[in-house]
């Protein structure tokens, strides 16, 4: 399946340990949301270690009908070989929350690669938060990342991402010590037309991500991606302004998507903790926006 | 002794000779690259910053080194990004397959998820499009007007200028040149403009940015369009801001 990726051609030899993409090597989870009367549920799950899902809680105060799934690995993290792949379907007028339990650690590599292969199913009116931890890859971690969205133009989508430079206080500081992230987000209407691609690969031994203009002198980068119908997006552009704070060592900007398919929003800052936050604000606006609840405060030991 | 050194002196003088045969242009196509790859070329590339504007505004680049960062950041996204788009849409328009070029202008726009970019892609696009379409007059050039006027195609910028110099008979390998160097003379003239620079300095930055074209060429040379590809989170924000600044010169 990967065989023909450019970025990936100088990796193509086998681990030494388990062969890639096999078993404990595959994981794959596939979470299917319908509406019941009040709320959503968890009505499809279907898991293969390492990736595991164990049942939808219901946590948020501010939006008590919405199933809140936390995505956990028992594997530690993203190994040289591991395939991983995440369907998640929702069903005309349902609403869910999906996160992960912690930050995603992509190892070091000496073999191979690791892929992650995302997605997203959105029927009529429905309405997803898809909010994982940063990811972090480590020296030599090579990763591709493919998300693929299928959304009905009434529904919302919020999808964020957080890249991390590395290990930044580990040893002397792993800052850009990783081989290659590759990264591709592409949306579509249920009938198939294409609305838009992002694709970035990142290669820092090859070519600096440090210089201005790319990461400059900014070490997190976080992506989000809001999809939904025109007038929340214009309110939101309107509502929002970009801002550039060298000072603060925080930059946040955001654009409108082709064919008014919603906002791209893009973050960048020294540390998580203040791109998180950031991410968290627009979070919150988004979803008073759409669904006229805030986001909760965070819990005392997130 | 001195025989030798004489032998050596003739084969060098033969190599350069052979080489020169073989890569020599003909006069017209020269003069066609440098009309095509003139700033001057009224395309309206004169109102588009590519993001220096507001990198200047919010004081990123403030000098020739800050400046010279930000214009090799941009060639380099420019080459894996709107550089493999044209020379994929420079395959399609010289075996005038139509519907690939669609596919690629269809890609391309979709890829241009900062929205002053999009607005400066599909404006220059139009406008070269225009202007081949009157001065070159061929058959796809005319055609692919029309389907630009009649909103069946975006007319992104790469692809209307692939179709103007497949027309021209330009290879593929000068067509990535006259794009590569429209991004950096864009911008540096857009520099001479928005901040203290001199002339020399730009001119400095220019020969170095072209230096790394022909090894730019090289890494793309075989890449299709799902290969497309950059990433500059820094000029996203900082065009995002320009969107929303009072106070601006050019269109991005």
């Amino acid at each position: 399946m990967f065989a023909n990726v450019r970025e990936l051609a100088p990796y193509q030899e086998e681990p030494r340990q388990l062969p890639s993409g096999s078993f404990g090597k595959n994981a794959f989870l596939r979470l299917g949301f319908e509406p019941r009367p009040g709320r959503t549920v968890l009505s499809t799950l279907h898991r293969r270690a390492p990736l595991i899902v164990q049942q939808a809680l219901y946590w948020d105060e501010e939006m008590p009908g919405l199933p809140c799934v936390s995505i956990i690995s028992n594997s530690g993290g993203i190994l040289q070989g591991d395939r991983n792949v995440i369907e998640i379907d929702l069903a005309p007028g349902s609403a869910a929350h999906v996160t992960t339990q912690a930050a995603t650690r992509v190892h070091e590599m000496d073999t191979n690669f690791a892929t992650q292969t995302q997605t997203f199913v959105l029927g009529a009116d429905a309405y997803l938060e898809y909010i994982p931890h940063p990811t972090i890859p480590h020296k030599r971690a090579r990763f591709l990342q493919h998300t693929r969205i299928v959304i009905d133009p009434t529904a919302t989508l919020l999808f964020s991402d957080i890249l991390m430079a590395g290990r930044k206080y580990y040893g002397d500081g792993e800052l850009f010590d990783y081989d290659l992230f590759s990264s591709t987000v592409s949306a579509e209407r249920p009938d198939g037309a294409s609305l838009f691609t992002e694709k970035f690969i990142v290669q820092p031994h090859r070519h600096g991500v440090a210089c201005l203009g790319a990461m400059g002198p900014f070490h997190v980068f976080g992506n989000v991606f809001l999809l939904t119908p025109k007038p929340h997006a214009d309110r939101l552009f309107e509502a929002i302004d970009p801002r550039f704070d060298a000072e603060a060592g925080l930059a946040t900007g955001m654009s409108r998507l082709p064919y008014d398919t919603g906002l791209v929003f893009k973050v960048l800052g020294m540390e998580s903790a203040p791109v998180t936050a950031a991410i968290r604000q627009f979070w919150s606006l988004a979803r008073q926006e759409v669904v006229g609840a805030r986001v909760p405060d965070t819990f005392l030991w997130a | 002794m001195g025989a030798s050194v004489m032998t050596m002196t003739v084969i060098t003088n033969t190599a350069t000779i052979t080489e020169l045969t073989s890569s020599y242009r003909c006069l017209p196509e020269l003069l066609h690259l440098l009309q095509f790859g003139d700033s001057a070329l009224p395309v309206g590339g004169f109102s588009f910053s590519n993001g220096l504007e507001s990198a200047i505004q919010q004081a990123v680049v403030r000098d020739a080194a800050t400046l010279r960062e930000f214009v090799l950041t941009a060639m380099r996204q420019s080459a894996t990004g709107d550089g493999v788009a044209l020379l994929c849409a420079h395959r399609a328009a010289r075996a005038g397959d139509t519907a690939a070029l669609l596919a690629i202008d269809r890609a391309t726009f979709e890829r241009k998820l900062n929205e002053e970019t999009r607005l400066m892609t599909v404006r220059m696009g139009r406008k070269l499009c225009e202007l081949s379409a009157a001065i070159i007059g061929d058959d796809l050039n005319r055609e692919w007007l029309v389907r630009i006027k009649a909103a069946e195609t975006a007319g992104t910028h790469p692809v209307s200028l692939a179709i103007a110099l497949a027309a021209l008979g330009v290879e593929r390998r000068d067509a990535f040149g006259v794009q590569q160097y429209g991004v950096a003379s864009t911008i540096l003239g857009a520099a001479l403009r928005l901040m203290r620079m001199s002339f020399v300095d730009t001119q400095k930055i220019l020969l170095e940015a072209t230096g790394g074209v022909a090894a730019a060429y090289e890494e793309v040379a075989d890449a299709g369009v799902e290969d497309m590809a950059s990433f500059a989170p820094m000029v996203d924000i900082l065009a995002a801001v320009h969107v929303k600044g009072h106070v601006r010169m050019f269109m991005n």
